[in-house]
């Protein structure tokens, strides 16, 4: 399985090509803002780095949410273009899955992991994971009071968010890891997943309707 | 040549396919005018939804129809700006997906720039010419002088004369989009019954304004009965319609002998932009474009209106002269197609 794997759809912006069960090459930096600019140089870099053409490749990954909605769109519409332009199909991985999978399994120990992400509200999105990383809840919007009551036991919490949640919290440690996904465990979760026929589809995870109000009823 | 245009900078999802001897191989547009009307509005985070839903197929569609595979491309062009940015990142990322995957060059154009040549796309014309361009977002006259090679002669200095139409409309409680439902409101109407101000009627210069004319609405409406009857409706539509009219005129009369003045060489009055739609405006437009001794270009309206053709012609306009884009490009909600010109204040500033 030879596949390229991107996000943008936090305050990062990676890419990986993956082949063989190893990545070959891998582009990653923090960055609140300017993916547009940086995701389709970086994914040029990887491929150029790989020596592959988008013609030896099998499956394209992206993460879909949640996130910044911009975010999300600038991950999705690349993948999407990539796709049709290549023939090849993408599997949508979603951030808290790759921000969990991110924790080595020396550092999650028997904890729970407590996924926190930044909302741009007052809310957070949180996604509890078992020891294993299978899902123990759907991904939900929380105030952070609520976000730590998920978790009753040990627990691990990573994400950009993750600070909001966890002084709420008893028995929780901080992870040793940057809250943002990382293309080259996108693209491993993606392998899986896409063998499984359990990836997703490359739409967007917004969890939340467009900002907007109706307007009063008028005349007519 | 062939290159691919994709617009996605407003309320309308576009791909096109053109070719350097004028023939459009392909044209799709997909309307969000549904997903915006419960808001009297486009909203802009529902735009970037919609864009993104639809993006790549409407791409696909566009070059199922050209007959053409993405190798047979000589470069991928999307609109950079100016517009409601979240949209535009959406076909900016598209267009530089496909071209790093098809291995072809990318364009960012102006939006405003698909605009202003279009009249080259339909009627082959020469530069330079004058160019009027009134849509939601921008009013604008424009000396067209080469490919980038612009001067702003006036813009508004407060609402773009679409916006007008459209909250005019709503006062009316004609519904959204408010352009045609004026116009189909005002051919019913007396315009000679209200009498609305001509705004910037006789004043030098060439800019625009609408802002103190739909105040002037908004006061005569307060003062009839309501709830308003049809009759008053219309005829307060005609009476807008009209001053709108007379303003455009009074302010193209002025562009006219700026250009003929300063660039001698310009024989044509060219129209662009969604409000080139309005029937009145056109006629008009042909009488002082007659007046002035140049002669009226109206693309056809659905080339005048958003759309990807002209993107796309644009990109190959661009490419031509042997101008692409890095991979790099941010997307730019503010774009002047003129950067000497001063900025104003209000709506028309964006370009």
């Amino acid at each position: 399985m030879r596949l390229l794997a991107i996000d943008s759809a936090t305050s990062a912006c990676s890419a990986a090509l993956w082949a063989g069960g190893a990545v070959l090459a891998r582009r990653h930096r923090p960055m609140a803002r300017g993916q547009s600019e940086a995701l389709v140089p970086m994914i040029a870099e990887v491929m150029a780095d790989s020596g592959l053409s988008f013609a030896d490749l099998d499956l394209l990954a992206v993460t879909v949410g949640p996130g910044a909605f911009t975010g999300i769109r600038i991950g999705l519409a690349t993948a999407r273009g990539l796709a049709l332009a290549a023939g090849l199909p993408v599997a949508g991985i979603t951030t808290t899955e790759a921000v969990a999978a991110a924790v080595p399994p020396a550092e999650r120990g028997g904890r729970t992991v407590l996924v926190a992400l930044d909302s741009k509200r007052e809310d957070v999105w949180v996604q509890a994971f078992a020891p294993d990383l299978s899902a123990l809840c759907p991904i939900q919007s929380l105030a952070p009071e609520a976000a730590a009551a998920l978790v009753t036991g040990p627990a691990l919490v990573v994400g950009d968010a993750a600070g909001r949640v966890l002084p709420l919290m008893t028995d929780a440690l901080a992870a040793d890891r940057p809250g943002w996904p990382d293309a080259a465990v996108v693209a491993a979760l993606a392998a899986r997943r896409w063998a499984d026929g359990q990836a997703l589809p490359p739409e967007p995870l917004y969890l939340r309707p467009a900002d907007v109000t109706l307007p009063p009823a008028g005349p007519a | 040549m062939v290159i691919l245009g994709i617009e996605t900078s407003c309320d309308e999802t576009a791909a096109a396919v053109v070719t350097d001897g004028r023939q459009i191989l392909s044209n799709v547009v997909l309307s969000q005018l549904e997903e915006h009307r419960p808001f009297g509005g486009i909203v802009p985070e529902i735009a970037a939804r919609a864009h993104l839903e639809h993006a790549d197929r409407l791409v696909a569609e566009a070059m199922r129809r050209a007959g053409l595979a993405f190798s047979r491309l000589d470069a991928i062009a999307a609109t950079g700006g100016p517009g409601l940015i979240g949209g535009v990142m959406v076909g900016v990322m598209t267009a530089k997906a496909i071209a790093l995957a098809a291995g072809k060059p990318f364009l960012a154009v102006n939006h405003l720039e698909g605009h202003a040549l279009t009249a080259r796309l339909t009627h082959g014309l020469d530069f330079p010419y004058l160019l009027l361009l009134a849509s939601g977002g921008h009013c604008q006259l424009l000396a067209v002088l080469g490919v980038g090679e612009y001067r702003r002669l006036g813009t508004t200095i407060d609402d773009a004369a679409g916006e007008a139409f459209d909250k005019v409309a709503k006062m009316l409680g004609l519904g959204y989009p408010g352009g045609p439902a004026v116009e189909k409101a005002a051919a019913a109407g007396n315009p000679a019954r209200f009498a609305l101000p001509r705004p910037m009627k006789g004043r030098p210069g060439c800019d625009f304004s609408f802002s103190g004319l739909k105040n002037a609405v908004r006061l005569l409406i307060e003062d009839l009965p309501k709830p308003l009857s049809e009759r008053d409706a219309a005829d307060v539509a005609a009476a807008f319609q009209a001053a709108v009219a007379e303003s455009i005129a009074d302010r193209t009369r002025n562009a006219i002998r700026e250009v003929a003045e300063r660039w001698p060489a310009a024989r044509h009055l060219v129209v662009a932009g969604g409000v080139a739609a309005n029937g009145a405006l056109r006629e008009t437009l042909m009488t002082v474009g007659g007046e002035g001794g140049m002669d009226f270009i109206a693309p056809p309206l659905n080339l005048c209106t958003d759309n990807a053709a002209m993107i796309a012609w644009a990109g190959i306009e661009r490419f031509r002269l042997g101008l692409t884009d890095p991979l790099d490009f941010a997307p730019r909600p503010r774009w002047p197609l003129d950067p000497t010109a001063a900025k104003r204040g209000g709506a028309g500033v964006k370009a």
